[in-house]
């Protein structure tokens, strides 16, 4: 059943793609014709919109809430229900981890994320980060990791009629039909390793489907080391995604050459749009897109700015550079960041999906970019993982001998 | 002397009750040996030359399952690198599950066990050696239960935090308040607590706190042969209320008298020469070489075991005892039981000493089944009635 859900998707994903050109122009806005409409997909002009941007959000606040608004919001929940949100990005475990009382059946102000808000945000899938707030590194980074996947099962086991611990493609189906949100586990930061392929294996016996190479000798600003590139190796034969978010340009470039896999980049939006960090050139977004990796923008003030029209406006750029196939959604809640209005917590997908409905998003690249993407980069590298272990035995290469 | 047909009888007894050996430490020879290169160790193939185990030898042996060792050394020189290096054994066992699958099957129940039985496959549990490689963290422990390990040795040769070893000095004076939780928690998992290698404080307390059966993986009887590693009396009486098995070990300087005080021997010979009594440098070889060649090692054999083995059935009874050879974990091993091809030569000891059929398919494999079924039973109850437990070691023991 869960197979025949899959090919369904499947067929979906590969149905008419709407081309750039032949979008919609954007009618008028629903909150107020004065405000200037934003270009489609317009990238020069860009840089320079964020000053522009902050009288718009203003304006907004002030009107009331219009016939046309609660519209666009239930043609969003009714599109949501059909295709709903696979999430790239929670920093809900590390958040756990100093609230053991926290119930996410009843959730709480400080954290942005239980049960109902996840349903009523349409989230049907979310990726749970293990990365490790405090700096730890080598041998203490790999205990605290076990603690952090305990944790989370620990958590998952405790609410078992809303979550479901998942890895695979098929269990993502399986656990959206039983009306379950779908867990999957990572990204881990890579110092988890503790630099061993054997403690890669054993955290993906564990369930770890994601791996950041960032912040290790094997995966730094200077790029994957000879065994970073045997550690990538082995996650494609494994089946644990790399993660390219705040991975140093020469890691992200050689990765792409090297994985069998698609990438994920959990947490990276536009850096056209806003010179951050983590976020992607148009050049490395270009590449993302020929490689069908996903770059899947996070919801946070910083990377995208502070108001539902900023996020819309990476993923319009996204959409436009790497392709409709390569834009996914990182709601990046509970991670410390603080996110732009109107999506605050959880619950709030329905107001980015109602602006990108009201720009004249497809259905078909907004099912994409909720679930659809996230579903084909699963089954890839469930598929590559298949593939790699007939042809390839467990690596026992270890960093000393590759690295020197 | 065995006679031909008693070792017959012993071949053909395997067949339907094949050992459920408590303690092989295959996985640490291939790290030290070959880094985990099982290609360069390929045990499908004679290992004879570098190992006591390959798979023709734990066929001719009568081997059916197999709790293999994920130990990694508790000295405090290796200590941080604990927890990552007991993955990695881990992940070695199931990389040698997945190389040899006709072979090998994997085995995480009471109910496993049995399938690999009726398949004609070694069963493949995992034992880890000692609680330092938990660090002590309740939420590692559990970690290593998804990850496959049945049972946990609370020490290995030194103390730990929370619980006294039998070969080192008493400082807990047996398990710590937080030991007595790691205990608990183990019960509501359902890996089994192995008491091998702890002091006898240690066994004590555990048998207190733990509400499943124990297990020693690799230890055999203080009365015969006064070692700390062995089990005293008191203890062993007190298996049939706790349901738990005594898994009987070969290993000479622990079995036979005169091996236990050659070693002593020898050890004090190398510390009067200033070195180390486990020094492997070529100076303390040529030390060591001297006095084995003034002083010959004395020489146990299957006859030594089976006194062990008549012992322990005397005093804890025949459903309370198991085998576990230690075998690619010692040196020496007792003539006859060279190899894992040698338990044959044990059984037709066996019946050559009256054991009916009945007793020794207990002592081969009922009595292993049975205790991870009782574990697992331990653990459902549990479950339904507690959550995992968080307490540190900071908390419980200040």
């Amino acid at each position: 059943m869960a197979d025949l859900q899959d090919e369904l998707q499947a067929t979906a994903e590969a149905g008419r793609l709407d081309a750039p050109a032949k979008r919609k122009p954007k009618p008028s806005h629903r909150f107020g014709a004065a405000e200037p409409v934003a270009p489609p997909d317009g990238t020069a002009e860009r840089g320079t919109a964020d000053a522009a941007r902050a009288p718009e959000a203003a304006g907004r606040l002030a009107d009331p809430e219009g016939a046309e608004q609660s519209d666009g919001l239930e043609e969003a929940h009714a599109f949501l229900a059909d295709h709903p949100v696979a999430d790239g990005y929670s920093g809900l475990p590390w958040v756990l981890r100093h609230l053991p009382w926290y119930d996410l059946e009843l959730g709480e102000s400080g954290v942005d994320t239980d049960v109902p808000r996840m349903r009523e945000g349409h989230i049907g899938a979310l990726f749970w980060s293990l990365h490790l707030s405090e700096p730890l590194t080598g041998d203490r980074a790999v205990g605290a990791t076990l603690e952090q996947l305990d944790l989370v099962h620990k958590a998952v086991h405790a609410h078992p009629a809303g979550l479901r611990l998942v890895r695979t493609a098929s269990e993502v189906t399986d656990a959206h039909n039983c009306g379950r949100v779908a867990i999957l586990l990572g990204p881990a930061g890579a110092p988890a390793l503790g630099d061993s392929l054997a403690i890669l294996r054993a955290l993906h016996a564990l369930g770890l489907k994601a791996l950041t190479l960032a912040g290790v000798s094997w995966a730094s600003e200077a790029g994957l080391s000879r065994f970073g590139e045997e550690v990538v190796r082995e996650m494609n034969r494994v089946g644990v995604l790399a993660d390219l978010s705040g991975a140093g340009e020469q890691t992200i470039r050689r990765t792409l050459a090297v994985s069998r896999a698609p990438v994920l980049c959990t947490r990276s939006a536009a850096h056209a749009l806003r010179p951050h960090p983590a976020n992607l050139t148009d050049d490395l977004l270009a590449a993302l897109g020929e490689a069908h990796g996903l770059c899947m923008v996070p919801l946070t003030a910083e990377q995208t700015g502070p108001s539902v029209r900023d996020v819309a406006d990476h993923l319009d750029h996204v959409r436009s550079i790497a392709g409709p196939k390569s834009v996914g959604l990182s709601g990046t809640y509970d991670s410390g960041a603080a996110h732009p209005e109107d999506l605050t917590d959880a619950s709030c997908y329905p107001h980015l999906v109602a602006e990108l409905l009201h720009r004249g998003w497809s259905h078909d690249d907004l099912a994409l970019l909720t679930w659809g993407n996230v579903q084909r980069v699963l089954r890839s590298a469930d598929f590559t993982a298949r593939a790699a272990r007939d042809r390839r035995e467990a690596s026992t290469a270890r960093i000393a001998d590759l690295d020197g | 002397m065995t006679g031909t047909g008693s070792l017959e009888e012993a071949r053909e007894l395997l067949r339907e009750f094949p050992v459920a050996d408590g303690h092989n430490d295959l996985p640490w020879a291939l790290r030290q040996q070959v880094r985990y290169d099982l290609g360069a160790r390929d045990i499908a193939t004679d290992q004879s030359a570098h190992l006591h185990t390959d798979l023709a030898r734990l066929h001719a042996g009568g081997v059916g399952a197999q709790f293999w060792s994920v130990y990694v050394p508790s000295d405090s020189a290796f200590l941080p690198g604990a927890v990552p290096a007991t993955l990695e054994q881990i992940d070695c066992v199931r990389q040698l599950i997945d190389r040899y699958p006709s072979r090998l099957r994997s085995a995480l129940t009471a109910a496993d066990m049995e399938a690999a039985r009726a398949e004609g496959r070694i069963a493949s549990l995992m034992g880890a050696e000692g609680g330092h490689s938990i660090d002590n963290s309740l939420a590692t422990l559990r970690a290593l239960y998804a990850l496959g390990v049945r049972y946990m040795t609370l020490t290995h040769n030194d103390n730990i935090a929370w619980a006294d070893s039998a070969t080192d000095e008493p400082a807990v004076g047996g398990l710590s308040a937080f030991g007595r939780a790691v205990v608990r928690e183990m019960n509501r998992e359902g890996m089994l607590v192995d008491l091998s290698h702890v002091a006898a404080t240690t066994m004590r307390d555990a048998l207190d706190a733990s509400a499943a059966p124990v297990i020693f993986s690799h230890s055999s009887s203080r009365a015969v042969c006064d070692h700390p590693r062995n089990i005293p009396d008191d203890v062993l009486e007190r298996l049939p209320a706790n349901g738990g098995v005594a898994m009987v070990t070969f290993v000479p300087k622990f079995v036979l008298q005169a091996a236990v005080d050659w070693t002593a021997a020898a050890d004090e010979n190398m510390r009067a020469h200033g070195l180390h009594h486990l020094d492997t440098t070529p100076e303390a070889m040529r030390v060591h070489r001297e006095f084995e060649e003034r002083n010959p090692r004395p020489v146990a054999t299957v006859a030594t075991v089976a006194d062990h083995l008549d012992h322990m059935r005397e005093v804890a009874g025949v459903d309370h005892l198991g085998i576990g050879g230690d075998y690619d974990g010692t040196a020496f091993t007792p003539d006859g039981l060279n190899d894992v091809s040698g338990y044959p030569n044990l059984i037709a000891e066996l019946l050559d000493r009256g054991w009916s059929r009945t007793d020794l398919a207990k002592l081969t494999w009922r009595n292993a089944v049975r205790v991870l079924g009782a574990a697992e039973d331990v653990a459902r109850d549990l479950k339904s009635r507690t959550g995992p437990s968080n307490a540190t070691l900071e908390q419980l023991d200040g």
